[in-house]
């Protein structure tokens, strides 16, 4: 009997100081790396609309309930980027579903209606495979498709304006990255209200 | 000369994943690139070369019957905090890293060396130990991932070093191709430390 609350108490006592340990560590820094991930955050939406000045999220019943139409399922966050004040165009996060789970894509649409640029973050994809959706040459294709004829996605051969070249051995990923590129692009149209 | 033996063990006596085949999981995941391989090596040193000094620390006033489960709150406490920090100070680092550290907590190795090493060595001796059983891991995590990137992918650290005629063999990088170049690697480094015994 006074083995088991002997080494109970040791063991409570190692949990009290790691948690302790934890808390103070988390307290030192819980701050810094919310600023960091904006940063971060940040970067993204600049990677897709260079010129931008500043990003401002949408928020609000308006906005919520645009997004929960299943034509905007995969839609995260929405930003109208602004120069001097005026709309130049939206920065849309999207996580399609791919292979190995949803895939962080950041799409810049400016106010024609063209893709400005894509940025394939975050992913579990298949190494080698539906990974290299990540490398530029694979974005770059999106560059310039428009809100009104959207992206489609061939096996092989050469792309006609409004399509892209599938990843070789990665049709499903290369479909997801185009499903955010499409819903997103749909969006940044519905929302100039063209 | 103590030290040095506790140093040298590790890397290829005892090598973690190739002899005493621990850390299989974080082995098969990671080595389908050079650069995810090395990360991972250098990440888990740094833990191990940690976690040993602190075990080995504690290992007085640590009873016996409760040691396992201590052993792991310390470990994963040591792992959280440091991923934190890094987090927070080096974003670069975290980029680069960040996604082998929470990894590290589920790595046996490290539990392994507390169990088997740390907690009946004194606190020099375990780091010698941690060094170089830290070493071992990263050097067969560079031979396997150099072995699958150069074969599956065609490339050396995201470089391309075949021409464009190349047609890498995909399997390789895929999970089967991991547990045959995981036995391939085991059984030369077997031959090949077959004649000194």
């Amino acid at each position: 009997m006074r083995d088991y609350v002997r080494l109970t108490g040791v063991l409570l006592a190692v949990c009290v100081v790691a948690a302790a340990l934890l808390g103070a560590t988390n307290y030192i820094t819980v701050d810094k790396i919310a600023e960091q991930a904006a940063l971060a955050n940040d970067q993204a939406r600049r990677s897709v609309l260079s010129q931008a000045q500043e990003f401002t999220m949408l928020e609000g019943q308006e906005i919520n309930e645009l997004l929960a139409k299943t034509d905007y399922d995969s839609v995260r966050e929405v930003y109208e980027a602004k120069v001097d004040g005026n709309i130049i165009g939206y920065a849309i996060k999207t996580s399609p579903k791919g292979y190995g789970g949803e895939i962080e894509v950041m799409v810049g649409v400016d106010m024609e209606g063209k893709v400005t640029r894509i940025n394939v973050g975050n992913n579990n994809e298949t190494p080698g495979l539906g990974q290299n959706a990540t490398k530029p040459e694979f974005q770059a294709q999106f560059t310039s498709k428009n809100w009104n004829e959207g992206v489609s996605v061939i096996k092989s051969g050469t792309p006609k304006d409004n399509e892209i070249v599938a990843i070789a051995g990665a049709t499903i990923t290369s479909n997801a990255v185009a499903k955010g590129v499409n819903q997103a692009l749909n969006l940044a149209k519905e929302l100039s209200g063209n | 000369m103590k030290l040095w033996n506790d140093f040298t063990n590790g890397i290829i006596k005892e090598n973690p994943t190739l002899r005493l085949v621990l850390g299989t999981c974080p082995t098969l995941a990671v080595t389908t690139a050079v650069f995810n391989g090395i990360g991972m090596g250098i990440a888990a040193t740094a833990v191990l070369i940690g976690s040993n000094l602190i075990i080995s620390m504690i290992n007085k006033i640590v009873p016996n019957e409760v040691r396992i489960p201590i052993y792991v709150v310390v470990i994963a406490t040591f792992v959280t905090a440091v991923q934190m920090l890094i987090k927070a100070y080096s974003p670069a680092l975290d980029s680069a890293l960040g996604i082998f550290i929470p990894l590290i907590v589920v790595n046996c190795i490290i539990l392994a060396r507390a169990e088997s090493f740390a907690s009946k060595n004194p606190p020099l001796n375990s780091i010698m130990d941690g060094l170089g059983m830290g070493i071992g891991f990263t050097l067969a995590l560079l031979i396997m991932s150099s072995i699958r990137e150069i074969l599956g992918a065609g490339t050396f650290l995201g470089r391309p070093i075949f021409g464009a005629g190349f047609e890498p063999a995909l399997i390789l990088i895929l999970p089967p191709g991991g547990f045959l170049i995981f036995g391939l690697t085991i059984a030369l480094v077997n031959k090949l430390t077959e004649k000194k015994a």
